[in-house]
């Protein structure tokens, strides 16, 4: 031992020392963390797990519409679960439980093993099985009544309400977006346990009352939402849409009466349907909207004082200014018209102009978000979209074609919930109204907890202005393109669209939306809205053919449950013996001649399709009877193909519709149930296109 | 042969003082943990008791041990080392398996025992006999013999697999190394080179290329990075102990009302996991004085080493020195979540035949080289 000195023992056992030293003060310091600073929380949570508790579950809130109808409810049902520490033979146990709840054995043993104070076996399980379950008497295992959610009216309102999940949580819809107001708080049953899960002998048992959810009142109304989700459904049907949507407003408070989207689901069983049919398109999906865009347009044009109602525009038909073509939709041109008239004609280039040209875009920009696009309304219901708006200046070549185009809608992509926003603005004098879908929450005594008042967005154009305007629109009605958005006395504002969906390759494609937005009665408005048909099947696509008559149906239906007095503007002709010329553009040829003869009138008809495209006179022109008015129809591609009915009688209304329209027929629907009659009858030749009355009626 | 009474006056009250109230502990928690803990027998204070009768027997061992003089241990060195590694080799092919390894011998009348906790004590011996002899180890090529020497016994330990214990040799060797006069430069690439040969394997194994580490000691690593995602499972034990030192806060919740303890929520809470029985019932005071007494015992064995006159005592001081810190270390980290679960208990605390006999052996080697740690002239 020369080289290893003592003096390099003290050293190296001074650095022992050190590292010993070292060791202890870490453990020290972790001891310190875990007793002074976290010890009350691991107290707590010591008594937590040794106080095995059961829980006791909280009433779900319930919804209803806004006239307390319950939409959707807590069901108490039976629930299994077990004690695993009680369980004295999991084996047995669980080939007992397997094939009486139906479940798989490995997975009850690896349950019923748990080192967890209690796990649900089963839930939702019917009272036949619950007493079985029950009189088996097996250690550890329970049944307790769990509250479950229903819809009562199955698919009524499905795409508001959403839906619960399993555990009873919101998954979907109001349900997801209420969820802190309609859980509620559980309550448990405390027992003092060990951690093998015995109940401790003699230890206090302690019982927490749960606190059920709060109720949640929506505006909806569950009448007019039924009136709506049933035009909608006929309506997808007839046209073979993809799919539709109705958003009905009470303009003055924003609130939302209906809102219906089709195909439908039933959140009973909502799994049943893949998750596209249980999205709230009306919220989340935007499209682009087309001429029903104009309303923007127009309103804002008006209110800037860069048109006047009376104005006249010689229609340019092809219009070749901004570095590109806009077209108006009719090869023939709607020659010289008033500001009002093109509206009424939805003439194209004069809204191209009015944007590009008079507004600019800045201008025109300002109005566009002022109506509350291209950013979310606030709406209280999840997922919803803020559509796009380009901002000006943002592109440096073809910026004023690009607005050019807005003008007439294209190139904005907008939701429903927007449009009907807007619209209902023109409705309610100018002012922007935030949607709501709930108008108050309750607790379960009934007692108001908060309640929600109508807020008002911005003004977005003057009152005058506004009013001007729905005078454009209930003349689209009375004259235009939206005659048969019309109800008998009440005197519908409105206004046509028919878009074209981009492609995904760019440029657009050959599907199509059809949709109406409107308002009634036009002085005194109780219901806006919007009806969209996704894709619509069937040719001509226009709104003012198809979407326009389901807003006929939907808001006629609606008023006359609210109440709302119809008023007929009875007109006198000035010179006695004459007659007014009725508005039939958009009719079906058969219609557009009953109305002429009814009103003693001749029709002589130029072009071969099914609906009146064009007519002269004009619709409230005065004539003596008999007078000759010129149809002109859609398709002038000559003679159309003629195609054999098919017999459809004995299916159900969808068959029907896709028999119909696989060889380019339309079906018009009466009843419900099974088809019965048709007509014409099967095997009769007819054009493409022509339109097959179909009477369903329920089995015996 | 009685041993002069001069000599055994010369043994550090110091160091027999600590020993006897860390014993005292010890005793006091296991009753604690065990009192309404259903014995083998039926008998509630079974534990305390049969923990008693190894204390007895593990402190006559200690007076046996102190008879001879320690520089006769290295004479039996040969067989000694010899017998270690057939009774590892035994384990190897007729061992009793337990919870995944083979650790346990049962030869007959003796009852069941765990060999690796005796070559733990004989690998002292052999291991200072070995370094006593070499002239120096400044270079590698000197410390290629002692390696191997160390290598033999961890290498079959390593195949039970019991890689608690492995930690254990491990960090005595390489301790006794450094005292013997090893280059810190050399025991830190040996440290280095281990936890690497560690790391390779745990990745091998995780990867499923080469199974050498077993799937329950993996989940152990991974339940030691993230317990609380294994809440129901394997991260159980750790999350209890953690709950257990942590809910005792400052005073703790007093002798035989622990929750954690009483309830059952501690597993194996009289042996691997007594510290945090400890931790429940007598908060962090108890705990750090608990600490504070193995402080103070290993502050003892330190100084022991210091006033040794001779290498062979000093390693075998050092040797028991590491032997009890490696042991606290791995025993009170795992007990706060600070290292993996490897069930290594705590010495003289922890319940246990095996364990206890072998800490007493050790601190009979020590008690005998404190004593004698200064030439007494007749």
């Amino acid at each position: 031992m020369k080289k290893f000195s003592l003096v390099t023992v003290r050293k190296r056992n001074a650095m022992l020392l050190l590292l010993f030293t070292a060791i202890f003060t870490i453990i020290t310091l972790k001891l310190f963390y875990l007793d002074v600073i976290m010890g009350d929380r691991l107290f707590a949570w010591a008594l937590d797990q040794r106080r095995g508790a059961i829980p006791i579950l909280a009433d779900r809130g319930d919804i209803l519409d806004r006239n307390l109808t319950p939409l959707a409810v807590s069901m108490s049902t039976d629930a299994v679960y077990a004690i695993p520490a009680e369980v004295e033979d999991v084996a047995k146990a669980a080939a007992d439980l397997a094939p009486l709840l139906d479940l798989d054995y490995d997975w009850l043993v690896e349950r019923l093993s748990r080192k967890q104070r209690m796990v649900w076996l089963k839930l939702r399980v019917d009272p036949d099985t619950a007493k079985k379950v029950r009189e088996l008497k097996l250690d550890g295992i329970d049944i307790t009544v769990r509250p479950q959610r229903f819809y009562p009216h199955d698919q009524l309102a499905a795409h508001v309400i959403g839906f619960a999940g399993i555990e009873n949580q919101g998954l979907e819809g109001l349900e997801k977006q209420y969820e802190q107001y309609l859980k509620g708080i559980d309550g448990m049953l405390l027992q003092e346990r060990d951690a093998t899960g015995r109940v401790i002998p003699g230890a206090k048992e302690q019982r927490i009352a749960p606190l059920d959810g709060h109720d949640l009142v929506l505006t909806i109304d569950h009448v007019i939402q039924y009136i709506a989700e049933r035009e909608l459904a006929r309506a997808v049907v007839e046209t073979q849409s993809e799919a539709g949507m109705i958003l009905l407003v009470q303009p003055q408070t924003g609130e939302i009466l209906a809102s219906a989207v089709y195909p439908t689901f039933n959140p009973n069983d909502y799994q049943a349907v893949p998750a596209e049919y249980r999205r709230n398109r009306i919220f989340t999906d935007i499209y682009e909207p087309g001429s029903t865009f104009k309303v923007v347009t127009g309103a804002a044009a008006l209110e800037t004082g860069v048109v006047t109602l009376d104005e006249t525009f010689v229609d340019p038909v092809h219009l070749n200014k901004w570095g590109g073509w806009v077209n108006c939709w009719r090869s023939q041109g709607h020659g010289v018209q008033t500001f009002v008239e093109a509206t009424e004609n939805s003439c194209n280039p004069v809204f191209a102009i009015l944007a590009a040209d008079r507004l600019g875009p800045k201008n025109f920009y300002k109005y566009i978000t002022g109506f509350g696009f291209g950013e979310k309304t606030g709406i209280d219901f999840p997922g919803e979209r803020s559509g796009l708006v380009p901002k000006p200046g943002e592109i440096k070549h073809g910026e004023l074609l690009q607005w050019a185009n807005i003008g007439f809608g294209q190139g904005v992509a907008v939701t429903a919930l927007q449009m009907a926003m807007m619209v209902s603005a023109i409705a309610n004098k100018g002012k922007l109204m935030k949607p709501r879908l709930v108008k108050e929450i309750r607790d379960r005594n009934g007692r108001v907890v908060e309640s929600f008042q109508p807020e008002m967005v911005r003004q977005v154009i003057s009152e005058a202005t506004a009013m001007d305007f729905a005078k454009v629109m209930r003349s689209v009605v009375v004259n235009g393109s939206g005659a048969r958005g019309e109800v008998p006395g009440y005197r519908v504002a409105g206004k046509t669209g028919t878009a074209q969906i981009p492609a995904a390759t760019g440029g657009y494609s050959d599907d199509r939306v059809a949709s109406f937005i409107g308002f009634a009665p036009v002085d005194d408005p109780q219901i806006a809205g919007i009806v969209v048909l996704y894709k619509i099947g069937v040719r001509p696509a226009y709104g003012g053919t198809w979407a326009a008559p389901v807003f006929s149906a939907v808001v006629g239906d609606a008023l006359e449950y609210l109440g709302v007095e119809r008023l007929f503007e009875e007109k006198i002709p000035v010179t006695p013996g004459q007659v007014f010329v009725p508005n039939v553009v958009n009719l079906p040829k058969e219609e557009a001649l009953e109305m002429l003869r009814k009103a003693r009138l001749e029709a002589s008809v130029t072009g071969s399709g099914q609906f009146v495209e064009q007519q002269f006179p004009k619709p409230g022109a005065e004539v003596p009877p008999g007078t000759k008015v010129h149809l002109a129809f859609f398709s002038d591609e000559g003679d159309a193909e003629m195609v054999v009915v098919p017999d459809v009688r004995g299916t159900s209304l969808r068959d029907a519709a896709v028999e119909l329209g696989r060889v380019g027929l339309v079906i018009v629907v009466e009843g419900s149930g099974m088809a019965k009659e048709q007509v014409p009858p099967p095997g009769t030749l007819v054009p493409k296109g022509e339109r097959v009355y179909v009477k369903f009626a329920l089995p015996q | 042969m009685p041993v002069d009474r001069r000599i055994l006056r010369s043994l550090d009250g110091h160091l027999v003082l600590s020993v006897c109230l860390l014993v005292i502990f010890g005793l006091i928690a296991i009753y604690s943990a065990t009192h309404n803990m259903p014995g083998a027998a039926g008998e509630t204070t079974s534990y305390v008791k049969r923990q008693a009768v190894w204390t007895v027997l593990g402190t006559l061992l200690v007076g046996v041990l102190i008879t001879f003089d320690y520089r006769y241990f290295g004479r039996f060195s040969r067989v000694l080392y010899l017998g270690s590694l057939l009774s590892l080799v035994l384990v190897a092919v007729m061992g009793y398996t337990s919870m995944g390894a083979q650790r346990w011998l049962d030869l007959g009348p003796i009852p069941r025992w765990q060999p690796s906790e005796f070559v733990k004590i004989a690998l002292i011996i052999t291991l200072a006999k070995h370094l006593d002899q070499k002239e120096k180890l400044d270079s590698f090529s000197d410390l290629i013999s002692p390696l191997v020497h160390m290598g033999l016994p961890i290498l079959l330990i390593l195949i039970q697999p019991d890689l608690g214990s492995c930690m254990i040799y491990t960090i005595i060797c390489l301790g006794m190394l450094y005292m013997a006069g090893a280059t810190p430069k050399h025991i830190l690439l040996l440290s280095g080179g281990i936890i690497g040969a560690g790391a390779l394997a745990t990745f091998l194994s995780s990867m499923g290329w080469l199974p050498i580490i077993k799937e329950y000691q993996l989940k152990r690593l991974m339940v030691f990075i993230n317990p609380y995602a294994y809440k129901h499972g394997a991260g159980w034990n750790v999350i209890q102990s953690i709950i257990a030192i942590g809910s005792g806060r400052f005073f703790g919740k007093g002798l035989f009302s622990g929750t954690q303890t009483q309830l059952s929520f501690l597993p194996s809470r009289h042996t691997d996991f007594i510290f945090s029985v400890v931790g429940e019932e007598m908060g962090f005071l108890g705990a750090v004085s608990l600490l504070g007494i193995y402080f103070w015992f290993l502050y003892r064995c330190l100084k022991t080493m210091m006033e040794v006159d001779n290498r062979f005592g000093r390693l075998l001081v050092s040797g028991v020195f590491f032997l009890f810190l490696a042991h606290l270390l791995i025993n009170v980290g795992m007990c706060l979540g600070l290292m993996p679960i490897t069930g290594k208990t705590l010495p003289f605390l922890s319940y246990g035949g095996s364990s206890t006999l072998a800490n007493y052996a050790a601190l009979g080697i020590l008690f005998n080289v404190n004593m004698r740690r200064k030439k007494i002239h007749f």
